[in-house]
């Protein structure tokens, strides 16, 4: 697979505070990956090493294959950012925001028309920012994000601030761009729910440290309905499962079943009863992503 | 750079205090210069360039060009203060030496501009008061350039106090505390040639003795004073915005 982003024991110290701690992110190309933590685990901080606004303590960062350190410039050329909250010039009008952005930029006069269309802000576009709503703010922000037409949109909590149908239009854009504009995104949140409607691919940090990374479908794997079966000996009853042929998982005394219908779960517990272990539970385990994202930043509490 | 300098001017021009603030000293030296009545002083009309220009000196180059030029690099900060405007910029194609180099290019050349315009007060009120010709080109030259190199290690002082302090009121209070003390540092042969901020005002002042010199005073105070701490401010500055971590 390739990666846009690679980051190799990427560290962050403040003092004696460890804000980041061996962070190995692998971001494949054409998704959007889904930067999830609690507030002040570490996600904004790591999104600053990646834009090289802070230097790490140690590790190192690589963006479409190359060193940031050695190439920050020319990878920055095709990189859009909305970090933390929007920033803006406030006694500027929202055209002539991207138009001093766009001097540096080298863009086409156009495209600040175009990106401005995109957010829905072209009726503001010659109203000071000083008079916008929080909202208007992060809309502009995107739009100076999508500026350079980058190839990786590093967007941090984008629908802060917004009202609900700016968060549909907003999850919508996010979902369209990697396919219309061959981006990869990379947006993060504290919330579960907002990362679960856009994201394709899930990161979960906790107190410095990512504890998950995967495919959003192997996270909703870990959250399906899962069939508990406590026996006798449940040991030898899990091995007598796998030389039958039916895959089970086998964790603390407890066996738990793949296949969930009403026949498998049947033909499981008549196997069981055949070869003389006691069934004293069949269960329903029934686990939420919310539960799945509450138990793995819980955890990890060494520090 | 070209496109970052352009940047920045953009951005300082849409501001309603630039204007006034590169307006302000060449216009109070341009109605000063109508109020002075060179009789009262006991010289003779066909000096009037000469005593326009010493007496107008005072005023502007002592405390107004100072004054002015530390303003500036306050509003050329101050709009990446307000709003996390340094993390949208730094995140750009950009490295921290040019956007320090771009900041500090403006400035002078802002200051250069003033000079000009204090220029052109001079000859105006001159016209207007009916000066003898010639005009003492030369000697104008010479001072306008002098004072625009003194204004050099000023400036990046300037720059470094608002990339430190937040507030525009902070380095714009330092900068006073070093100006005001200028008026009592050109009075003194010891402590004036040694103090930055009275250079503007010294290389502006014209003396009749220093007609060899490019400049109003010696090479060896110009290289020393003038560009020594230029290079300290400058580079104080530059390292402190390189290593900056929390923007």
């Amino acid at each position: 697979m390739e990666y846009i982003v690679e980051t190799h024991n990427l560290t962050k110290r403040f003092g004696k505070e460890i804000a980041v701690s061996a962070l190995n992110l692998k971001i494949p190309k054409g998704e959007v990956y889904g930067f999830l933590g609690p507030n002040g685990a570490g996600k904004s901080t790591t999104l600053r090493m990646l834009l090289g606004l802070m230097r790490p303590t140690a590790g190192s960062v690589r963006i479409f294959g190359r060193d940031l350190k050695k190439d920050r410039i020319s990878i920055l050329r095709n990189v859009g950012s909305l970090v933390e909250s929007p920033s803006y010039y406030s006694h500027l009008t929202s055209y002539e925001n991207l138009e001093a952005m766009r001097k540096i930029l080298g863009s086409p006069k156009e495209k600040i028309d175009e990106v401005l269309e995109l957010v829905h802000l072209s009726k503001a576009a010659d109203k000071k920012v000083k008079g916008f709503s929080l909202g208007m703010k992060q809309r502009l922000g995107i739009a100076m994000a999508l500026l350079n037409d980058p190839k990786l949109l590093i967007l941090d909590e984008p629908t802060n601030g917004l009202d609900p149908s700016g968060i549909i239009e907003m999850r919508n854009l996010i979902k369209r761009l990697p396919k219309e504009k061959d981006m990869t995104v990379l947006i993060s949140s504290h919330l579960l729910s907002e990362i679960d409607q856009v994201a394709t691919y899930v990161g979960v940090i906790s107190k410095g440290k990512l504890i998950f990374q995967d495919s959003i479908k192997a996270m909703r794997k870990k959250a399906q309905l899962k069939i508990r079966l406590k026996v006798s000996d449940a040991n030898n009853a899990y091995r007598s499962l796998l030389a039958k042929g039916i895959k089970t998982d086998y964790q603390d005394n407890i066996i738990y079943l793949y296949e969930q219908s009403d026949e498998a779960v049947a033909a499981v517990v008549e196997i069981l009863v055949d070869e003389g272990y006691s069934v004293y539970r069949v269960e329903e385990e029934h686990q939420s992503l919310e539960d799945i994202f509450l138990k793995m930043t819980a955890g990890g509490d060494d520090r | 750079m070209i496109s970052l300098l352009q940047s920045e001017w953009f951005k300082l021009r849409k501001s309603k205090f630039v204007f006034t603030a590169i307006l302000l000293g060449p216009l109070i030296t341009f109605f000063y210069a109508l109020t002075l009545q060179p009789d009262k002083f006991g010289f003779e009309k066909i000096f009037l360039w000469e005593f326009l220009i010493a007496f107008t000196t005072l005023l502007y180059a002592l405390h107004f060009l100072p004054l002015t030029t530390g303003i500036l690099a306050g509003l050329i900060c101050r709009y990446e203060h307000q709003n996390g405007g340094w993390k949208q910029l730094l995140a750009m194609p950009v490295t921290r030496n040019q956007v320090f180099l771009a900041k500090y290019t403006i400035l002078i050349l802002i200051a250069l501009t003033i000079q000009l315009l204090y220029l052109l007060a001079i000859w105006t009120s001159g016209v207007l008061k009916e000066a003898e010709e010639p005009f003492p080109m030369m000697l104008l030259w010479k001072s306008i350039f002098g004072g625009w190199i003194a204004t050099f290690p000023l400036l990046a002082l300037q720059l470094w106090m608002s990339m430190l302090f937040k507030s525009f009121a902070a380095p714009f209070a330092v900068n006073v505390v070093f100006t005001l003390p200028a008026i009592l540092a050109v009075n003194s042969e010891k402590f004036g040639p040694l103090y930055p901020w009275a250079q503007p005002f010294l290389m502006m002042y014209v003396s009749g003795d220093a007609e060899n010199d490019i400049f109003f005073v010696p090479w060896e105070q110009v290289l020393t004073v003038v560009g020594g701490s230029f290079l300290i401010f400058f580079f104080g500055g530059l390292l402190y915005f390189r290593q900056k971590e929390n923007i």
